[in-house]
């Protein structure tokens, strides 16, 4: 089975005296189907990681495989390509434009792969179904809650039917009960609709309930499949 | 390990979702498009009024022009080879009208008097005399206010036509209830007022009376002081040296001939200039708009950074931003454009109005106003869509870093 994404060796160094290992060496497997935490404490490495990832950096060294697709060599269109047609993203703060109604938003997930607008459409408005979002289709962002708005951004990402989904603190700006449903929406995504997901998140609540855990200290990764407790730093 | 094809890893965005793209912006900012586009929209209505107004009135004078037709010569007595003034013979008017290129002709004299209201009259009013026959109004197309002009029937009578700077200085606006005027202490009966004329000015403000009445009971020698020559519009230029040496046949070099529709048209180019001075003023307008529509997307570059990180996330290339920035201030600056069109037809077309002419305003300057109002557009969004293209996508993505 082709893992949805493989990093071997990956290493970045950004420039300084001496250069800052944000990633040092790092091997990480994903595979179809799987849901995984990356937890670590800010400044661990763990966004660098989450760019890495979703190829919006380039590792110093090392591979970086995204549905078994090299993409050292990759020029910005094909990497772009990769990112529209295989990886999909939430954010912690949403990123809804505004001004768009919600189905355009959901179906901006595939306006980069050429796809006609009516099929974006329709697509969109299937992936509103599966988040509990349909009746809303034509309402703006601004009139939603915090937890509508990111089942929204959660709609866009799975629009696509990507290899993975990274979701970079999906929770952080939710409330404890919305945080709960938007986990759970995840997990049943996960479940019962073959999402592959990676959450980034420095919260042990989210981290504790999904069983596996890539802890993120100074760059290096502890990968754990093992059930809790295990020890995390947890940022004050 | 899969090499990528690129067919399945190539970023793609349709034509129509391009343009889409690039408007989006525009929509969520009513406010700010609209005021933004005002400069251009300055700049291209003002260059449309100046091409508008001038070529309206250029439009309005050729016409005149063409009315009163450009086959009208003028044959003046030049100077002597001594450098005196020279003289047309008395006969020169019923030779020429013998050329057969020459339609009609008509004699003038000018008499030295003075016009007033009445004997007891001394202002003076600035008019002059002139002394013509029935021809006159048909040869120069001479139109009539009220009254009757000189003709067969009154030119040997003690009357007098006024032209319309004449009337109204003399306070004559009517011929009708038999006004006089006095000339040289003589009385005159006032039959008729002409309108103002293009193409004799001069005559406007002069007092026509009849050849046989100044000839036979004043005492004036019709000598002519011009001759107005209406010539076969196809022979206008063949005919010139002949009514020379057929006015004056014993010394040609003595005779001037021209054509007065030459001075008006002359000063339809003078006017060149200053269109030139004016459009170069709006073209001034419209460079500041561009630089205003550039202004405001770099401003709009930095505020929208998450929205390009997110482009950029769902898989936006770098020529996918920038194109949509450079879209986003073509099109504001073509809407700029079409509002400058729209505002300089507007101007155009009220002072048109107010001087009685047509609106006359050349498609190639409307079609050029907006392709430069989106060639500037297009220009001015090049260096925002180069930054937008070029932030960092991991950055941007970032909540205000």
């Amino acid at each position: 089975m082709t893992p949805a994404l493989e990093l071997r060796n990956v290493t970045r160094l950004y420039p300084g005296e001496p250069p800052i290992r944000a990633l040092d060496g790092v091997d990480l497997r994903i595979d179809p189907g799987e849901m995984i935490a990356i937890v670590g404490p800010s400044g661990s490495g763990k966004s660098t990681l989450l760019n890495i990832m979703g190829t919006l950096d380039r590792p110093t060294s090392g591979d970086v495989l995204i549905d078994g697709i090299d993409t050292a060599s990759l020029g910005d269109r094909q990497r772009s390509g990769l990112r529209s047609g295989r990886l999909g993203f939430i954010f912690q703060s949403f990123h809804l434009l505004e001004g768009m109604r919600v189905v355009d938003n959901v179906a901006n997930g595939l306006l980069y792969r050429g796809i006609d607008r009516s099929t974006r459409l329709k697509r969109a408005r299937e992936a509103l179904e599966l988040v509990g979002l349909a009746d809303r289709a034509a309402t703006r962002p601004p009139k939603l809650s915090g937890g509508q708005r990111q089942r929204v951004a959660i709609a866009r990402a799975l629009v696509g039917d990507p290899a993975l989904i990274l979701a970079d603190e999906p929770t952080g700006n939710l409330d404890s009960q919305t945080s709960e449903d938007i986990l759970e929406l995840l997990e049943d995504l996960n479940a019962h609709h073959g999402a592959t997901i990676a959450i980034i998140t420095h919260d042990l609540e989210v981290a504790e309930r999904i069983p596996r855990r890539i802890n993120v200290r100074d760059g290096r990764v502890e990968d754990t499949a093992a059930p809790p407790p295990i020890p995390v730093e947890v940022p004050a | 390990m899969r090499r990528p094809t690129r067919s399945t890893t190539r970023s793609r965005l349709r034509l129509r979702d391009r343009f889409g793209t690039g408007l989006s912006g525009l929509g969520s900012r009513p406010g700010r498009t609209l005021l933004t586009a005002l400069g251009i929209a300055l700049g291209i209505a003002s260059m449309v009024t100046v091409v508008g107004i001038s070529s309206s009135s250029k439009a309005d004078l050729l016409a005149e022009l063409d009315a009163l037709g450009t086959n009208l010569l003028q044959v003046r007595p030049g100077q002597s080879l001594f450098g005196d003034e020279a003289v047309l013979p008395t006969d020169a008017a019923t030779m020429l009208r013998a050329v057969p290129t020459v339609l009609d002709a008509v004699g003038v004299t000018s008499i030295s008097g003075d016009v007033t209201r009445n004997e007891h009259d001394d202002d003076p009013y600035g008019l002059s005399v002139v002394a013509t026959d029935g021809r006159l109004v048909d040869v120069l197309q001479l139109e009539l206010a009220s009254g009757r002009s000189i003709d067969a029937e009154t030119q040997s009578l003690p009357v007098a036509v006024l032209g319309a700077v004449a009337a109204e200085r003399l306070a004559i606006a009517d011929a009708s209830g038999g006004p006089t005027v006095t000339i040289d202490s003589v009385k005159f009966q006032v039959i008729g007022i002409l309108k103002p004329h293009a193409l004799h000015p001069d005559l406007d403000r002069s007092v026509l009376i009849g050849e046989a009445h100044a000839r036979d009971d004043l005492g004036i020698d019709p000598n002519h002081s011009a001759v107005y020559v209406r010539v076969e519009p196809s022979l206008i230029e063949e005919s010139r040296p002949i009514l020379a040496r057929t006015a004056n046949p014993v010394s040609p070099n003595e005779v001037e001939v021209s054509r007065p529709s030459d001075a008006l048209e002359a000063q339809t180019k003078v006017d060149q200039n200053l269109q030139n001075l004016l459009l170069a003023l709006g073209g001034v307008a419209l460079l500041v708009g561009g630089v205003g529509i550039a202004n405001i997307m770099v401003i709009s570059v930095i505020e929208r950074r998450s929205e390009i990180g997110l482009r950029r996330a769902l898989g936006a290339t770098r020529g996918h931003i920038s194109s949509q920035f450079v879209i986003e201030a073509a099109a504001l600056s073509t809407l700029g454009g079409a509002l400058g069109l729209g505002m300089g037809v507007a101007a155009t077309w009220i002072y048109a109005d107010s001087q009685g002419w047509s609106l006359a305003i050349p498609v190639q300057a409307l079609l050029a106003g907006i392709a430069a109002a989106l060639a500037i557009g297009a220009f001015a969004g090049l260096y925002p869509a180069t930054k937008a293209a070029r932030l960092d996508p991991a950055d941007a993505v970032r909540p205000h870093g």
